[in-house]
This record gives structure tokens, C-alpha cells and sequence, in this order.
């Protein structure tokens, strides 16, 4: 008998997320052999672990789909631009964290969660198989719960981890149970190889195959929160320390999101006719309940909150559209809304010292003759996820719509628009808050270089892509060569 | 790409972004108040002088665009820079680097918080508001057209009346809400006509009568918003009394005519057959808004509203010959943009004079103005007879241009009644707009000199005087010559009336929708 051949996988496609992995461990360590009120360093060590993985991403990153680990892993150039995304919304997240956690309970711990949350969506990007995607999810998942229970002593961020708790470890059952109904129809957790067995099943087969769609979809919709999957995020949201708020609403969605498309492209291209269908009611949902709930709301990390319910929803279009353009618009769409969120809650986080103050909408009152530059940049998020013209967020807008005009949705088009009508209300809103009032309150800004940088960049990205988008479109576009 | 461009020197990207490369400066550099004034009306100068040559060196000969540029700007959905103008198009420019100068010396005084931004918001309007008439792909002209929502967003609500907040809002959420469906409208004919925002290209495309019958009506909802015609108008009469002043005078004098410019670029050229099947919903709506609206006008008791009401009538004038298509109405309709974007803008300012000093727009807190301001008194009863469209004002013209060409558009179509007696109704606008105009100029300056607030008004001084001189100039020497600028747009009217009148249809298929059109009609 000879002797069994075992080669050594291909670790180099994993060398970002090892590299992450250990630098989480790291930073536990180091959190150790810190004194107290010097453990921002952790923060630091965290933020240039993100900036290290950035480029090791760029440095491994290939044209063509690299399997790893027998086809556990995959690294494209789909994963690898969801990386990059994950990487700046968690980098952005660590700046704002950087003043907001100083001295907390556990501040080291923060930032090696936060990494271990990255990692796992770093492994949902370039997952090709339902193992690797609930290893990855639950990494993330599990972390993030963390994260947003940080603040122990503070009873709405204790509760609101445990709601998210709750209801997140439901979804993950509920994604279970549907991986199983499509591993018994087909034999394999594969996504191909599922996608192959669901085309050559019988028709015996097509309601197993269909509940199997199903709790899949609700699975991931939970995390990337499409109504009616959202009741977690409102609350999570307003509970979370403000930094975890920003980390969440961004970088998980990424992450669900390309997940997302790449199970309906992998695994379940036969049944595009039903998955289109489902998502055009969640989609049509999400922005019914975003936009709406959202006008309701005085506290504006929950007004976020239900924008990003709205937002998603908008995202969706692409999804379902299920060309190139609708695909590279979801990128496109995740790129620009990872500057207008970041800054906004970069400026919440600015205006927030003692806790609770710049969370009320009634805070921003007359930031404008205070702080013109804050205000300026505020307004400026504000009508880009409004999707006015000149910023970068009608742009994000326009992608999706066309993609989804282009596959023949136009009435999806149609009411998409009537809601980005409705949600222009309550961004504006903000901005006449900031503009249009009087000073209420004494304001109390955090001075903080980075965070003020993260502001002007922010600005001036969101700016210069509404200007010229073109580079954008061109890079998503680009990146979709793992997947189609 | 032959590009048709005299100057060979990108003037019309000078235009746009002249303002907004100043305003950036100014933000940047200067901090004094005064600075800041005189700083905006340099650069609101220079771009009206860059603005001339458009008017100097026109080809009057020609319906082709001029003074084209064209860069590739997002090639992944082939949305291009691309600029022009034609006769229609080109007033319209330079309408708006004249009335942001006078918008920005209107300012001087009455702006005494955060100067700056306002000076800025209006630089940076100027550039959207020339993109919008400078555009000639569909995508750059929507990217204008809702850039323009920011700066009036912030001019209505910072620097507006006691309701700015609920104006303004108004405002934005309306224009928003009709524009959104011409993207959609855009993007549906992106697709039908072979992925392109051209609109020369979408112009000679052939859409058959269903595309262009729903495209149409969503052309329609946005432009119709923006005129306002009635009865999505009831932004206008909130946003304009709420405004400042020159938010007012940019508001009367080109916000409004975007909408009506829109008919002309994109309605009637791309959906000929759909305009002709509206023709009788349109002349219904604009009737409705000469009437009613002046009706309405009779009863405020607010200056601003008075005018604002005043304005939707008198674009129901516009939009009713525009949906003409004959030389006369469609002519009188830009020359009656034109004109009421001067008269407007005037009586706005009018009313800014009085607000000034009295801090009220009320008519009924004025009377017997003549004694102590017997300057101002002339000045306004100069506008109000351009307003009553007297002859010698400019609006004189433009209101017998469209009755002629309304009266006489029976030779190309035929529409439920008589477009005779359609002319007939339309002049009664003519006796209704002295009514309101008259009596409120009664109430507000003759009568006695009883209120003692009244009394202590100083008569204009000399800066304000100096901004009414030129609309004075313009609104007589337009009244009384207006050869100039309707030779500029002969040619470009009547190749948009061959547009306008030439089915896209296959001949048979245009025969049996004539036939269904009149059987619709007589019954």
C-alpha cells in the first residue's frame, strides 16, 4: 500500500486572512503586557494590521479564480475587492474607536474583536462552500455581538446585544436548516456542485430544492438586515457604542452581500425565476420599512439604521437585476455608501463625549455656526444618501436602477424610486437641523486628528466619485471576474 | 467628432464653471463680509462677460448646435460632456449670468448672516442653472437639473421667511419627486435607443407611440412641476413668498423656465406624436392656470404670493403656446420666458424694497408709498404695466405672439373645440392679470399716507436703483425691438417645429392613430 499522497494546500491565497488571524491574537497579547491607559496602542496595532492586510490583499490578489484548501477556499478578484471594502470599513471603525473605548472595560479586547469580526467576513467573501460560509459568518456574527454588548454597564447596549443575540442566533438555525434541505437533494455543500445537482434533480425534488432557497435567503437576508429580517437592526443599532454602529453598517453588509450573489450565481442559477421573485418583495419591503420608519425616528443612529434597511433594499435591485451591471452596481453602490455612512457617523462619534450627546437629531441643531466644517460635510452625506447629483450617492442610485431597468424590472425601478423620494425627507431633514436652526445645546467636540481626517476624506471622496464615478464603475467592474 | 464651435475655445464650460471655480476661492480665501460681496460680483461679471460672446458670435442662419464641446465622461454607460446650444437654449444663458449679478447687488444689505454662504449657494446655482440649458446629453442635463436642489434647498431655508422650513421642504420633495420619473423615462430610452444619452441621438430615434406615450407623461410630471403648471403648483406660492429676495428673483426668472425648456428640448422633439395626442390635456391645464390661477392671484394679501400666483398664470401662457406648434406661439412662448423672467424678477425685487424697510409683505400694512417714495412708485409702476403686458413692455409681445399663433393653429390640427376660442379664453388673461396687478399697485402705493411706519420710508438709494436700470433697459428696449432675439431663434423654432410635427410613426400606423385620435376626440 503506498503511502497516501498529501500535499501541502496552497496557503498563499490565505496569507491576508492568517496574517489577520494571528495579528487578532496579537493584540490580545499585547493588550496584556499594556498598563492601563496605554491600550490604545491595541487600537493602533489593529489599525495597521488592516492596512498591512490591505496590501497583502492587492499582493496575492489574481485575475482568475485561485481554489485553496480543496476547494474550501476561493480567492477572485470579487473576494478580493470585498476585502478591500471590509478592510476600510473596519479601519474607519478603529479610528472612530480609538477616543470613544479609550479607557473602557476591555479596551484591547475591542480591537481584537474587531479583527476577529473582519476575518470572519473575510472568510464569507471568498467562501465557495456553505462550511466555510457559516465558518465565516459565525465568526463574524459572534464577535459582533460582542461589540455591540461592549459597553456591559450600559443597559440598552447590554440589551441590545442580546437581542441581536437571540434573533442572530436564530437566523443562523434558520440557514442551517436550509443548507440541509439543499445537501440532501444534492449530495454536496459545494455551491457548483449544488448549482450542478439542483439543474439534474427531478422535479420530485423542487420542493425541497425550494424550502432549501428559502431559509437560505432568510439566513442571509437576516444578516445583511432586509425587512422583514430587520427587527434586530433598529435596536442594535441605537445600543451599540457609535463606533460598532458604523463598524456594523457597513463591512457585514459587504461581506452578506457578496455572499449573497455568490450563492444565487454558484448554487441556485436554475432558480432564478423564484429567487427574483422573493427578492423583490423583500426588496420592495426593505425600502417600504427603511424609508418610512425611518421619518419616525429622533434619534438619529436608529434613523441610520432604518436607512441602511432602505439602503439595502435600493442594493437589492442589483441583486435581482442578476447581470454584470447589476452585480458591479452592488459594489459600486457598497464602495460609495461606505463613505457616506463612515462620515456620518464619524461626525456623530465627533460630537459625542459624554455618552448620549450628538445622538438626538435635536443635537445637531445649529451645528452650522459652531462647526461650519462638520456641518458642511454632514449636509453633504446627507443629499448624497438622499441620491442627489454631485455626490457620489445618485450615482449609487443610478447603477442599480439601470441594471435593474436593463433586466426589465421597470416597475421595481419605479417604486425604488418613489421610496428614494420618501427617504430624500428625512436626510434633509438633518440638514435643516444642522442649517436652519438655532444653536440648543453647548457643544462638546472630541478633537481628534485621525477622526477629523476620516471626516475630510470621507467629504472629499463622496464629492469627487458623484464628479467623476467612472473609476469606481471601472474597478467593480473588474472585480466580477470571479464570479461571471 | 466634428465639433461645430466658432470660438474653438470651450466657452460654454467657462460658463458653467466659472462661478463655481470662484466660489471655491472665495470659501477658501476671504473671511470680510465686504470682501466676500464684491469678490461674488466679480466673478458674477466675469461669467456674464464670458456669457456675451454666445450672443455676439451666434449663428443666427442655422439650427444646428453651436458652440459645441464634447468629452466622454462615464463611458460604462455611455454618458458623455456633451455641450451646445441652439437659438432656444442660448437666451436662456445668458437670462441667467444677468440675473445672478442682479440676484447677488439685490443681496448688498439686506444678507447680514452668514454672507458667505449665501454669496457661495448662488455661485454655485449659477453653474447648475447654465449646465441645465448648456446640456446635450439627457444624463449630464439630469445631473444639473437635481444638482440644482441643493443651493435653492439651502437659500429657501437659511436665509427665507417665518415658514422657510415647510417651503422649503415643499420645494425639494416636489421637484424630487416629478424628476425621479424622468430618470426613469431616460433610462427606459437609453435602452430603447441603443444605450445612448444623446439627445440630438434620442431626437431622431424612432419610438413607436407607446414609448413615447408613456416617456411623455414622464417628461411631463417633471417639467410640469417645474413650470408649475396647475395643479402640482402649489410648491410655488410657499417657496417664493418664503425665499429671500433674489431666491424669489432666480426663482421667478429661471427655475421656472427650466420646466418650460423642457417641453421644447425634450417633449415635443422626442415624443412628437405623444405631444399632438396631449395637445388638448395640455390647453386644458394651462386654460385652468390663466383663469384660476389669476382668480386666485386677485385674493392674496401677500405681495410675494400675489406674484407668485402671477408667475403660474402667466406661464400658463407659456406652456399653452408652447403645445401650439406654430412659429408665433412657440416663439411668443421663449419670448414670454424671457420677458417674465426680466418683469418677475423685477416685481420681486419691488417687493424686496418694500420688505426691506417695512419687514412685511402685507399689502394691506402699506398706502399712499408714492408720497415718500416717489422713485420707487415709478419704478413699480413700470413693472406692474409690463406684468398687465401693456404695449411697449416686452410681455406685450410675447402675449400677441401666442394668442396670434394659438388663433391660427387650427391649419395644422384639429383639438375638441376651436383653438380659436381657445385664444379667445387665453386673452382673458390680459384683463384679469391689470385686475390683480392694478389693484394691488393701487393698495400698496396710492391712497393716503395714513400708517406712520409708512411715513419714515426712504425713497431708493442709489445701489438700488442701479439694479433696476437694466431690467427697466431690457423690458422697453424688448417691448419695443424685439427683432434681435427672436431672429436668434428662428431658425432653431422652426426645426423644432418640423420636429414637433413630423410623426415618428410608420406611415400606417400614424394614419390609424390619427384616426384613433379623432375618434377619441369627436366622441
Amino acid at each position: 500500500m503506498t503511502p497516501m499522497n498529501f500535499p501541502l494546500p496552497n496557503v498563499v491565497p490565505l496569507l491576508p486572512e492568517m496574517f489577520v488571524a494571528v495579528m487578532g491574537m496579537a493584540v490580545l497579547v499585547l493588550d496584556m503586557f499594556l498598563p492601563k491607559g496605554r491600550k490604545v496602542l491595541c487600537g493602533y496595532a489593529a489599525l495597521l494590521t488592516c492596512i498591512i492586510a490591505g496590501f497583502l490583499s492587492l499582493q496575492v490578489g489574481t485575475s482568475e479564480p485561485v481554489p485553496a484548501f480543496y476547494g474550501f477556499f476561493v480567492l477572485d478578484p470579487f473576494s478580493s475587492y470585498a476585502k478591500l471594502l471590509i478592510y476600510a470599513g473596519t479601519a474607519l471603525s478603529i479610528i472612530l474607536s480609538l477616543d470613544y473605548i479609550k479607557n473602557e472595560f476591555g479596551e484591547g479586547e475591542y480591537y481584537s474583536l474587531m479583527l476577529f469580526a473582519m476575518l470572519g467576513m473575510m472568510i464569507m467573501a471568498s467562501a465557495p462552500n456553505f462550511v466555510t460560509l457559516y465558518l465565516g459568518l459565525e465568526l463574524m456574527a459572534l464577535s459582533t455581538y460582542v461589540l455591540v454588548a461592549f459597553q456591559r454597564d450600559v443597559l440598552r447596549s447590554s440589551e441590545a446585544g442580546l437581542k441581536y443575540f437571540i434573533l442572530g442566533a436564530l437566523a443562523s438555525g434558520v440557514l442551517l436548516y436550509g443548507i440541509s434541505f439543499l445537501y440532501g437533494v444534492t449530495g454536496s455543500l459545494q455551491f457548483t456542485t449544488i448549482g450542478a445537482g439542483i439543474a439534474h434533480s427531478g422535479s420530485g425534488a423542487h420542493f425541497a430544492v425550494l424550502l432549501g432557497l428559502v431559509f437560505v435567503i432568510a439566513g442571509l437576508a437576516f444578516k445583511v438586515s432586509l425587512a422583514p429580517f430587520h427587527m434586530w437592526t433598529p435596536d442594535a443599532y441605537e445600543g451599540a457604542p457609535t463606533p460598532v454602529t458604523a463598524f456594523m453598517s457597513v463591512a457585514p453588509k459587504v461581506a452578506g452581500l457578496v455572499i449573497l450573489i455568490r450563492v444565487l450565481v454558484d448554487a441556485l442559477p436554475s432558480l432564478q425565476v423564484e429567487y427574483v421573485t422573493v427578492f423583490s418583495w423583500l426588496a420592495v419591503l426593505s425600502m417600504a420599512v427603511g424609508n418610512l420608519a425611518a421619518i419616525a425616528q429622533r434619534n438619529i443612529k436608529r434613523m441610520l439604521a432604518y436607512s441602511t434597511i432602505g439602503h439595502v433594499g435600493f442594493i437589492m435591485l442589483g441583486v435581482i437585476a442578476g447581470n454584470a451591471d447589476g452585480y458591479a452596481g452592488v459594489l459600486v453602490y457598497m464602495t460609495i455608501y461606505l463613505f457616506m455612512s463612515m462620515g456620518a457617523f464619524a461626525v456623530i462619534v465627533l460630537m459625542n463625549r459624554e455618552g448620549i450627546q450628538g445622538e438626538l437629531l435635536d443635537d445637531f441643531a445649529g451645528l452650522s455656526k459652531v462647526r461650519p466644517g462638520y456641518a458642511l460635510a454632514m449636509g453633504l452625506y446627507m443629499f448624497s444618501l438622499a441620491g442627489i447629483p454631485f455626490l457620489g450617492g445618485f450615482w449609487a442610485k443610478y447603477v442599480v436602477f439601470i441594471a435593474a431597468v436593463e433586466a426589465g424590472h421597470l416597475y421595481l425601478a419605479l417604486i425604488a424610486l418613489v421610496f428614494a423620494v420618501v427617504g430624500a425627507f428625512y436626510y434633509i431633514r438633518v440638514v435643516k437641523y444642522i442649517y436652519f436652526d438655532d444653536t440648543r445645546v453647548a457643544f462638546d467636540f472630541v478633537e481628534n486628528r485621525l477622526m477629523q481626517g476620516t471626516v475630510a476624506v470621507t467629504a472629499v471622496a463622496v464629492v469627487a466619485i458623484g464628479i467623476y464615478p467612472q473609476p469606481v464603475i471601472n474597478i467593480c467592474k473588474a472585480a466580477l471576474g470571479g464570479i461571471i | 467628432m466634428d465639433l461645430n464651435n466658432v470660438l474653438g475655445f470651450p466657452i460654454l464650460t467657462w460658463s458653467i464653471f466659472l462661478p463655481t471655480a470662484g466660489a471655491i476661492l472665495i470659501w477658501l480665501f476671504l473671511k470680510n463680509d465686504t470682501a466676500v460681496r464684491w469678490a461674488s460680483l466679480a466673478v458674477s461679471v466675469a461669467t456674464f462677460l464670458v456669457t456675451v460672446p454666445l450672443w455676439l458670435k451666434f449663428d443666427n442662419s442655422t439650427a444646428h448646435m453651436q458652440f459645441e464641446e464634447f468629452h466622454p465622461w462615464i463611458e460604462a454607460f455611455n454618458v458623455n460632456y456633451r455641450l451646445g446650444v441652439d437659438g432656444i437654449s442660448m437666451p436662456f444663458i445668458l437670462l441667467t449670468s444677468l440675473l445672478t449679478i442682479i440676484c447677488i447687488v439685490s443681496a448688498w444689505d439686506c444678507i447680514k448672516v452668514r454672507v458667505k454662504e449665501y454669496m457661495l449657494a448662488f455661485l454655485i446655482l449659477e453653474t447648475t442653472l447654465i449646465g441645465v440649458f448648456a446640456a446635450l446629453d439627457a444624463m449630464l442635463f439630469y445631473f444639473f437639473w437635481e444638482a440644482m436642489l441643493i443651493p435653492m434647498y439651502l437659500i429657501i431655508g437659511i436665509w427665507g421667511g417665518k415658514d422657510r422650513v415647510y417651503a422649503t421642504i415643499k420645494f425639494f420633495l416636489y421637484t424630487l419627486g416629478g424628476s425621479v420619473l424622468m430618470l426613469i423615462a431616460l433610462l427606459a430610452m437609453y435602452f430603447k435607443a441603443g444605450q445612448t444619452f444623446d439627445i440630438q441621438a434620442l431626437m431622431a430615434y424612432p419610438f413607436d407611440f407607446d414609448w413615447q406615450f408613456w416617456v411623455w407623461i414622464g417628461f411631463f410630471i417633471a417639467f410640469a412641476v417645474k413650470v408649475p403648471m396647475w395643479p402640482v403648483h402649489t410648491w410655488l406660492p410657499d417657496a417664493h413668498t418664503e425665499a429671500p429676495t433674489a431666491g424669489s428673483v432666480i426663482l421667478a426668472g429661471i427655475l421656472l423656465k427650466m420646466g418650460a425648456y423642457g417641453f421644447l428640448r425634450f417633449s415635443l422633439p422626442i415624443c412628437p406624436d405623444a405631444s399632438q395626442y396631449f395637445v388638448p390635456f395640455i390647453v386644458v391645464l394651462s386654460l385652468i392656470a390663466v383663469v384660476y390661477i389669476s382668480l386666485v392671484a386677485m385674493m392674496q394679501e401677500d405681495m410675494k404670493r400675489l406674484i407668485a400666483y402671477s408667475s403660474i398664470a402667466h406661464m400658463g401662457f407659456v406652456t399653452l403656446g408652447t403645445f401650439m406648434f406654430t412659429q408665433q406661439a412657440v416663439e411668443g412662448a421663449i419670448y414670454g420666458m424671457i420677458s417674465h423672467g426680466f418683469v418677475a424678477a423685477a416685481l420681486f425685487l419691488c417687493v424686496g424694497v418694500l420688505y426691506d424697510r417695512m419687514h412685511t409683505r402685507e399689502i394691506s400694512a402699506y398706502g399712499g408709498v408714492v408720497n415718500v417714495m416717489p422713485k420707487f412708485a415709478a419704478v413699480m409702476m413700470l413693472f406692474c404695466m409690463a406684468n398687465v403686458a401693456l404695449p411697449g413692455a416686452s410681455a406685450f409681445v410675447a402675449e400677441v405672439m401666442v394668442l396670434v399663433g394659438t388663433f391660427s393653429a387650427d391649419q395644422l390640427y384639429e383639438m375638441v373645440i376651436s383653438s380659436k376660442w381657445v385664444a379667445v379664453m387665453a386673452a382673458t388673461s390680459v384683463v384679469l392679470s391689470a385686475c390683480y396687478t392694478l389693484w394691488m399697485y393701487k393698495r400698496v402705493v396710492f391712497g393716503d399716507l395714513e400708517k406712520a411706519e409708512v411715513k419714515a420710508m426712504p425713497d431708493m438709494n442709489w445701489r438700488e436703483l442701479g439694479f433696476f436700470m437694466p431690467l427697466i433697459l431690457l423690458v422697453i428696449w424688448l417691448g419695443i425691438y424685439p427683432l434681435p432675439v427672436l431672429d436668434v431663434m428662428h431658425a432653431s423654432v422652426a426645426n423644432l417645429i418640423d420636429q414637433a410635427t413630423l410623426s415618428k410613426l410608420p406611415a400606417a400606423h400614424a394614419l390609424a392613430q390619427a384616426e384613433m385620435l379623432q375618434h377619441t376626440v369627436t366622441h
